[in-house]
């Protein structure tokens, strides 16, 4: 019994998109997409597919690594009708101890485009259910999945490494979170359009922005945008009047020079009675005159402000990670000594039921002797005897278990206990006697009895 | 010592500032929530203490400068840890925490030299409610001033383009600092309101009359016209945000000033050296 887990799939630095959308595979095609790789990866024992954005991984179980892995790549090409050969040098082929490394960091969003994502567990957990249903996960991906869940979690509980903001759009975001208490009676304004700060528009709105104006030199581009993202257009020409009721202002327009300056911002903040307004400047050239920051209540962060922010998390997840890997590989560490000892199940279940058997029948044999004794000093002998075979299995399993580093390999050592114990060594029969460097001896057997009687 | 309890609500006062300060310098959230249950001990603790000492005394435990500053600290500490379990403001902790250690521990090495008797002009049922009213004004104001000086810090720190990035910990946004401010101000004009109600009706009933412009009375008027200009500045003309922090940490000193020097320097007929 010799099973691995074995792992064979791409990810987001081994292939480039263009690639792994040709293998990869939609949430509703996993479990049938399981059914038909149980049947042409006959060598896999237990199987799960994982298909997410940053990879397509084959997460399986096989006695014989090689012939499995050979399969499930046949598969891949095969079932997404793609050559091999399209993928075959962005392909990572994984077994044993590796395999399970990999599949613990993964989980852990350490194998992530960006690491502390958290959309990575979801994803596993759903992968993981898919195989359930299809009914191709058995004890080694049960229990390796449950690891990798706690591992995940606890990953992201004792490390800082899924905190901060590493986009530009979450920064500005987080930063808002930091000056307003809630956004529910809050207005931001959108000065211009451009990816990043219309997904910093549409992420306060999901966060609860009341309001949402949309400014722009040309007013049906204004008008279209607040359509897409649920606000209300405004003209250009007239935006001023609203900037007192805008709590966020985001500048996304292409202008030669600031559209905001501090002259005229006294007034409006007056206006305002100086509630607090969050400028962010995504413009390049710069949209507001960074003297705006100066003023009171006023917080101005530009492009490069906002990277900096970024670039402070990106940071402070790198050295996170490095925490991250400490507890993945602790658990890698204590989950192959659980694979260890599956392959000495087998010589523990056999060494356990010859030696209780043992005592079984000797009990029975003097079961006539027994019966005479009062039940109190039966019960105790049984119990002695109980304790004895116990404490004996105890030594004998807690010596069998033990992986030091001079200790001899463990299956090897089980198969030789297995064999003496369970009197499989020396075929000749139950006469026990010969020579022990040179020490004659035999043992009776068949006295015993008699003289107890 | 007069109580044994005391000693106990030190230790915790002081694991719990350590906690707290621990908390904010590295950014581990683990000290942090271990100094708020300690806050919460060192509370129960002084509870204990002061109870105890009333019983003994008969009536409110405050006739000495130190006392004075035990029941403050305890008050103190009362609000803080309201606010923080509340309303999950755990930095509010590495602000204040110190502060009321500092005072309890104060407390703890003047009391020696204090006796629990309380003297005959003062026995009366006012005492413990114009004394329970004037320090919880105190202590409302105390939380107010260590709520502004986080405020400034948060807030100097993101003009400065270097946000605060507390993983893990519960920060509070600029904009409840600053509400949380108001409402202690608020609150805390209340009870200092009702304070010196209390002390002209008090006054009136044991010496027949209801103002005598002793220091501690005059120097509470003064503090009351201050934090009246403080409300008055933000409900009327919209000071809010850094300008309210700063002038909260300013009314602040002069109520701290006022309160150490009438106690230490000018004990007048207002009932001994009380603050």
């Amino acid at each position: 019994m010799d099973e691995k887990l074995l792992i064979v799939g791409i990810n987001h630095r081994s292939a480039p998109v263009a690639v792994r959308e040709r293998l990869a595979y939609g949430e509703g095609e996993i479990v049938a997409a399981l059914g038909r790789l149980k049947d042409r990866a006959p060598a896999l024992a237990e199987i799960a597919l994982v298909s997410t954005c940053n990879r397509v991984e084959i997460i399986g179980v096989a006695a014989d690594s090689a012939r499995a892995l050979d399969q499930a790549t046949g598969f891949l090409a095969a079932d997404r009708a793609v050559d091999a050969a399209l993928f075959a040098g962005a392909l990572y082929r994984l077994e044993g101890r590796d395999a399970v490394h990999h599949l613990f960091r993964v989980g852990a969003s350490l194998d992530s485009m960006v690491v502390g994502e958290p959309q990575i567990l979801g994803q596993l957990k759903l992968s993981y259910g898919y195989a359930a249903e299809a009914g191709t996960a058995g004890l080694v991906l049960h229990r390796a999945f449950h690891r990798a869940f706690s591992v995940a979690k606890r990953v992201r509980k004792a490390t800082l490494i899924g905190h901060g903001s590493v986009s530009v759009s979450s920064a500005a975001v987080r930063l808002a979170g930091q000056i307003f208490d809630t956004l529910g009676d809050k207005t931001v304004m959108l000065m211009g359009a451009g990816q990043m700060a219309e997904l910093t528009a549409r992420q306060l709105r999901a966060l609860g922005a009341e309001t949402l104006l949309v400014t722009s030199r040309t007013f049906d581009h204004a008008v279209a945008l607040a359509r897409a993202l649920g606000g209300t257009a405004v003209p250009f020409e007239n935006h001023r009047p609203y900037l007192k009721i805008a709590d966020i202002v985001i500048g996304s327009l292409s202008a030669a020079r600031p559209v905001l300056e501090p002259d005229d911002f006294e007034a409006i903040l007056r206006e305002r009675r100086y509630r607090p307004m969050f400028l962010i400047d995504m413009g390049v050239p710069r949209n507001f005159d960074e003297r705006l920051n100066a003023m009171e209540n006023v917080y101005l962060y530009d492009i490069d402000d906002l990277g900096a922010v970024v670039t402070e998390s990106v940071g402070e997840r790198a050295r996170e990670a490095d925490k991250a890997e400490t507890i993945v590989a602790e658990a890698l560490a204590s989950f192959m000594r659980w694979m260890d000892g599956l392959d000495l199940v087998p010589a523990i279940k056999d060494i356990r039921g010859s030696i209780e058997q043992l005592r079984d029948t000797e009990l029975g044999r003097h079961r006539a002797w027994l019966a005479t004794m009062e039940p109190t000093e039966r019960e105790r002998i049984e119990a002695l005897t109980r304790t004895l075979v116990n404490k004996l299995l105890h030594r004998i399993l807690a010596g069998l278990r033990s992986t030091g580093a001079g200790s001899p390999d463990p299956v090897h050592t089980a198969e030789i206990a297995r064999r003496l114990l369970c009197g499989e060594m020396g075929a000749e029969g139950p006469a026990l006697g010969g020579t022990i460097s040179g020490l004659d001896f035999e043992i009776d057997l068949e006295s015993d009895d008699e003289e107890e009687s | 010592m007069d109580t044994i309890w005391l000693p106990p609500a030190l230790v915790c006062y002081a694991l719990s500032a350590a906690g707290f300060v621990a908390g904010r310098a590295t950014s581990r959230p683990r000290w942090t929530d271990q100094a708020v249950p300690l806050l919460g001990a060192a509370v129960l603790f002084h509870t204990l203490d002061l109870v105890v000492g009333a019983l003994k005394a008969g009536n409110i435990p405050v006739t000495n400068f130190a006392q004075s500053l035990s029941f403050l600290a305890w008050l103190t500490a009362i609000v803080s840890f309201i606010l923080i379990v509340r309303m999950r403001m755990q930095v509010l902790g590495a602000f204040v925490a110190p502060g009321v250690l500092a005072a309890a521990g104060a407390a703890m090495l003047l009391r020696r030299r204090g006796r629990l008797v309380i003297p005959d002009s003062l026995r009366s049922a006012w005492l413990p409610v114009h004394v329970t009213l004037a320090f919880l004004g105190d202590a409302l104001f105390v939380v107010a001033a260590g709520v502004s000086l986080a405020y400034l810090v948060y807030e100097s720190r993101l003009k400065a383009k270097r946000p605060m990035e507390p993983a893990g910990q519960t920060m509070p946004s600029l904009e409840k600092l600053d509400l949380i401010n108001y409402r202690l101000l608020g609150w805390g004009f209340v009870m200092l309101s009702l304070a010196i109600i209390s002390g002209a009706l008090w006054a009136e009933s044991t010496w027949g009359h209801f103002w005598s412009w002793e220091p501690q009375e005059s120097w509470s008027l003064v503090t009351w016209l201050l934090y009246a200009a403080l409300l008055e500045s933000r409900i009327a003309a919209g000071w809010r945000g850094r300008r309210a922090a700063a002038l909260t940490l300013a009314v602040f000193t002069v109520l701290l000033g006022s309160f150490l020097s009438v106690s230490l320097l000018f004990p007048g007929k207002h009932g001994g050296s009380f603050g």
